[in-house]
């Protein structure tokens, strides 16, 4: 099928055949990332922009890298160093980088809604410029959202990863689901393939009204929310863990880490009422011993944290290929 | 001036009358209604008037104004501008300017800023510097011209809240309170519920709202001086004023035009004008506080005008400072939204947006009936409204300084066409 999304801000329409597209793409890339050579002159003379509102180093790194894996030229804004504190706002910022010929603009900001806004805008002056939310406020961080697929889905099959692959399985997703945007990118994508979606966190974290966040869109989506741990993970074929920000402490929305950890956390231990094979995820970076235990996290029997990372750079690869107008297939 | 108007739709909300007639005004005072008026005086200007609507001019219960203190967002000349040309006759300033209106010499200040069209009044702040921390001097406010007493924001402390109960009770001032909790609100910027977690925006809980009404219509009950309750948002509020207005406890209560339009499906885009204090209500919010202003339990819409420049609202949706403009804006969104659907009749709208407003003012509207010559005629307050002309909504064409709002850029249908005050 031919790519027609021009920004990626959101993976709440995403359709399945969008998703297999950038499966089947990201796995093209992780096989150019394994040679000697690991670049294609693919996105050679556009320009990258890399718009950080909010300090990043994981992602922009690996957004930078992917740009650099194309051939891309890459420009890093940091707000430190920014007109943004002299009365310049995100729409004067963005305007500034197109006049400077940026063909896509991949946008984190601690706020929902930004790259969103600045795609708008971006339309309304009739520019062909991509925009790539590379995580907005609580809203949706929509690559992790398909590395973390990917990253399943190439586990399940390495040579042809697709979202079929994970039709029936059960996922868990564990931790401080109303703070993350990861949580929300992957409730829509891992919903999307037909898996069942069980959500785990104290009520504090994990409002009722979760329940209804998929909306009906025709696609078979199974979404559960549980107040406990142990009914999300019996039999759960993958558990994705968050990590915890200590600030909800003081936010009144939990008593202690301790107990966050006795009720919450990922243990060995825990894992046994999963499925055998069971595997682990988690966004980055970890609070070792919060949400999971810091030897489960260095165990690659269960831990696919490192996979993530590589996976993102070639699912990153894919989405700027996809949406610089690269050919499908 | 004599003006002949033939065939207007003449909406009279306090003798409950929706009739076509011939008008004719004698500079600002009605001098003859009929069916058909055949004798009409030669210096009469005649007009045809069939599909517009003369009603009384519109009143606002509160507004913000920039001036003083904020001349880039509203000065209170562009301020009047824009209500005259939203069809407003009558405006309430909130407090929170800078300085605040808490004293009788800005009070004065302001009287002698304005000139008489629209009528603008102020209301004068119940705490020094609208911080909610000391009482100002009321009495003396209460004598200075006045429109009442409200902060225009929450007054968090009931230890407080009871004592200004109880000494204004004597002074025979309405007074507004807006029932909001900042602490149950928090950093939050969108009514909880799915639409604010699918759109990754932090919740407020109808209960920033609700838990503190249920407590004043306690302390309402207890002391008994009337209130007036600002910004009703929530479906719940609706049941706890049903409730209290039912047991006789002495309020009245307003919604804005704002949470009647939209709720939080319209939060897709991110719009940063429709960052809100209270935020928008889910859609059960929104039926529940419409189905109110139809029923009377929530008395009157307010406008509740906030101007803020461009520099401030191109920010993102939870960094916005809240409020939007709408004095020019309310009428005929609101009249295509409900009486144009056939939700409301003509006469209801007109009534939350004229009569009911003046009554929560604790002054009496009257209706609409000729005065003969000599007798003394206070001019009429009047609009002649065309529900039906379309117009688009340019910065230049706005009268306000200020363009904060969702329908910037937007074909709108009615128009304020004349405005007598």
């Amino acid at each position: 099928m031919a790519w027609t999304r021009h920004h990626v801000l959101s993976l709440a329409d995403f359709t399945p055949e969008e998703y297999d597209t950038v499966l089947q793409t990201a796995s093209s890339f992780r096989e150019v990332l394994s040679r000697r050579t690991k670049k294609v002159p693919t996105l050679q003379g556009q320009v990258v922009a890399n718009l950080f509102f909010e300090p990043s180093t994981r992602t922009r790194s690996s957004f930078e890298l992917a740009a650099k894996r194309l051939s891309a030229d890459t420009l890093n804004f940091a707000p430190g160093s920014s007109s943004l504190t002299k009365g310049e706002t995100i729409l004067d910022t963005a305007k500034t980088y197109l006049a400077m010929g940026t063909d896509m603009m991949v946008i984190r900001h601690k706020e929902a809604g930004v790259p969103r806004a600045i795609a708008d805008e971006m339309d309304r002056l009739g520019v062909k410029v991509g925009v790539l939310n590379a995580g907005d406020g609580q809203h949706e961080h929509p690559s992790q959202g398909l590395l973390d697929l990917f990253t399943i889905c190439s586990l399940l099959d390495a040579n042809t990863p697709r979202l079929g692959l994970l039709q029936g399985r059960k996922i868990a997703i564990v931790g401080d689901i109303l703070h993350s945007r990861v949580a929300r990118s992957n409730i829509w994508s891992l919903t999307a393939s037909g898996a069942e979606v069980h959500l785990a966190a104290p009520p504090t974290l994990l409002p009722k009204e979760f329940a209804d966040f998929v909306t009906e869109d025709g696609l078979p989506r199974k979404l559960v929310v549980h107040w406990s741990l142990d009914p999300a993970l019996t039999d759960a074929d993958f558990v994705m863990t968050l990590r915890l920000q200590t600030e909800r402490m003081t936010d009144h929305l939990l008593p202690s880490l301790r107990e966050y950890h006795q009720q919450f956390g990922i243990t060995r231990d825990r894992l046994r009422q999963c499925q055998p094979g069971v595997k682990v995820l988690h966004p980055g970076p970890v609070n070792r011993g919060v949400e999971i235990s810091s030897d489960l996290m260095d165990d690659p029997e269960f831990s696919l944290i490192s996979q993530q990372v590589t996976s993102g750079v070639a699912v990153r690869m894919a989405l700027l290929y996809l949406m610089g107008g690269g050919k499908v297939g | 001036m004599l003006s002949l108007l033939q065939q207007v739709r003449l909406l009279d909300p306090v003798a409950n009358t929706d009739q076509i007639a011939d008008v004719l005004i004698e500079d600002g005072v009605i001098r003859a209604i009929a069916p058909h008026l055949s004798e009409v005086p030669a210096e009469a200007q005649v007009r045809s008037c069939q599909g517009l609507v003369l009603a009384p001019g519109l009143v606002d219960l509160y507004s913000h104004s920039g001036e003083p203190g904020f001349e880039e967002r509203e000065t209170l000349d562009s301020l009047m501008q824009a209500a005259i040309a939203g069809g407003f006759t009558r405006i309430n300033l909130l407090p929170d300017t800078h300085p605040a209106i808490d004293n009788p010499t800005t009070v004065a200040w302001i009287a002698s800023k304005v000139g008489s069209a629209p009528h603008l009044s102020c209301w004068a702040a119940l705490t020094v510097d609208t911080q909610a921390q000391h009482m100002t001097e009321l009495r003396d406010l209460a004598n200075a011209g006045i429109t009442g007493f409200s902060d225009g924001k929450p007054i968090t402390n009931f230890s407080l809240l009871r004592r200004l109960l109880e000494y204004c009770q004597p002074l025979q001032k309405p007074i507004a309170l807006w029932a909001w909790e900042p602490e149950l609100a928090g950093m939050g910027v969108a009514r909880e519920g799915v639409n604010a977690l699918r759109f990754g925006l932090s919740g407020v809980p109808a209960i920033a709202e609700t838990a503190p009404l249920a407590a004043l219509l306690e302390c309402v009950a207890e002391i008994g001086t009337p209130v007036h309750l600002m910004r009703i948002s929530t479906a719940r509020s609706v049941e706890l004023i049903r409730l209290a207005k039912a047991r006789a406890v002495p309020i009245t209560a307003s919604t804005t035009w704002m949470h009647l339009l939209l709720d939080t499906d319209a939060l897709a885009r991110y719009d940063p004008q429709l960052r809100l204090d209270p935020p928008l209500g889910n859609s059960v919010d929104r039926a529940a506080i419409a189905q109110a202003v139809k029923d009377g339990v929530i008395d009157a819409i307010a406008v509740d005008h906030s101007p803020y420049t461009y520099e401030e609202k191109t920010v993102s949706f939870g960094e916005a400072p809240a409020g939007a403009i709408g004095l020019e804006l309310a009428l005929p969104l609101l009249w295509q939204a409900f009486v144009a659907t056939g939700q409301w009749s003509a006469l209801e709208l007109w009534r939350a947006l004229s009569s009911r407003p003046l009554e929560c003012l604790g002054q009496k509207p009257s209706a609409l009936h000729p005065l003969a010559k000599p007798a003394p005629s206070p001019a009429a307050e009047l609009v002649l409204f065309d529900p039906d002309q379309t117009w688009v909504t340019k910065p230049q064409s706005l009268k306000s300084l200020s363009d904060n709002t969702v329908w910037l850029n937007k074909t709108l249908t009615g128009r304020v066409l004349q405005v007598w005050t």
